[in-house]
């Protein structure tokens, strides 16, 4: 035999040709490797006297690995028997999803953290998530609070007098001027904010909620 | 595939015959054309033990193969011809 390299440049030629196929099927690789190996092995049978330059010219005639392993990626059909490797599962929301619609509400921290660590939601759902319910309902209890507080420290002003009297001391006129007008258009504002307050949660976490069944039916109909 | 219409044959005489041919340039480029026809079930394949050096995996031809063969045939002759046609044509003016 004079070909003491034979067995170095086979190996290195199939390495180079599994390294090209890295992105293959594993089954398709596999083949490729099992049918090249064989060509090898009956060109090297073939051979009346083995050098390794009859090795080299085996090799160099099947072709740069990266020539064959593109033919071999030709068509996408190439990656049909393994269907579930080239596309991924569509994520299907569970428990995490419906802890962070809960947690928004009740305990918003814990719930903002679910909220983007679930992949169901994108970016701009996060933020929104993230963002209208701000605090959430302990929030909008602390911020009730300190709004009754402002008011009733208001209140402590009372109504303003002023005392209008003629020479004769007579009073005239007594306008008082509470601020009830105010006060009463202050209080209207203030229970639209307070139903808008509350409403606003449970708006952003049931357009959540809807987000994610239309990501889910988007998701179904991407895969069909 | 017209190759192995009469009967199985395996890879290296394929290539051996399209190397005469001249059509066949990269020889190991014929692999995952083989492994194409086969998951396309047009071929089918088998591992035969052989007297004068490794096992060879033989190819034939299945039911469809033979169908989209003739297909083939019918379609390469009618362009054939079309080509033939043309280039008849443009010799003549």
């Amino acid at each position: 035999m004079s070909a003491p390299h034979a067995d170095q440049l086979i190996d290195g030629y199939l390495a180079r040709v599994r390294a090209a196929a890295a992105d293959l099927p594993s089954g398709a690789r596999d083949e490729l490797l099992d049918d090249m190996r064989a060509h090898i092995g009956e060109a090297r049978s073939r051979e009346p006297e083995e050098t390794d330059a009859s090795v080299l010219n085996i090799l160099d005639r099947l072709g740069e690995p990266d020539t064959v392993v593109a033919e071999a990626r030709r068509r996408p059909n190439a990656q049909e028997p393994h269907p579930a490797d080239a596309r991924p599962r569509p994520y299907v929301p569970g428990v995490l999803e419906v802890a962070a619609l809960v947690l928004l509400l009740l305990l918003w921290p814990v719930g903002v953290i679910l909220l983007w660590i679930s992949p169901a939601w994108n970016i701009r759902d996060k933020v929104i998530g993230t963002l209208l319910p701000p605090g959430g309902y302990p929030a909008i209890f602390l911020i009730g609070l300190v709004a009754a507080t402002t008011v009733s420290s208001g209140a402590t002003s009372g109504p303003t007098c002023t005392s209008s009297a003629d020479t004769t001391g007579t009073v005239i006129q007594n306008v008082c001027t509470t601020p009830s007008v105010i006060h009463g258009a202050g209080s209207v504002v203030g229970v639209i904010l307070v139903i808008v307050l509350w409403l606003l949660p449970l708006i952003t976490v049931g357009y959540l909620a809807i987000r994610l069944g239309w990501g889910r039916r988007a998701q179904a109909a991407a895969t069909t | 595939m017209a190759l192995i219409v009469k009967t199985p044959r395996y890879a290296f005489e394929l290539i051996e015959a399209l190397g005469q041919t001249g059509l066949l340039t990269t020889e190991g480029t014929l692999y995952p054309l083989l492994s194409r026809l086969r998951r396309d079930g047009l071929v089918k394949t088998e591992w035969q033990e052989s007297t004068d050096g490794p096992p060879r995996r033989y190819y034939e031809l299945t039911a469809e193969g033979r169908r989209a063969l003739t297909a083939f045939k019918t379609e390469w002759t009618s362009f054939r011809g079309a080509v033939d046609g043309i280039l008849q044509e443009g010799t003549k003016s």
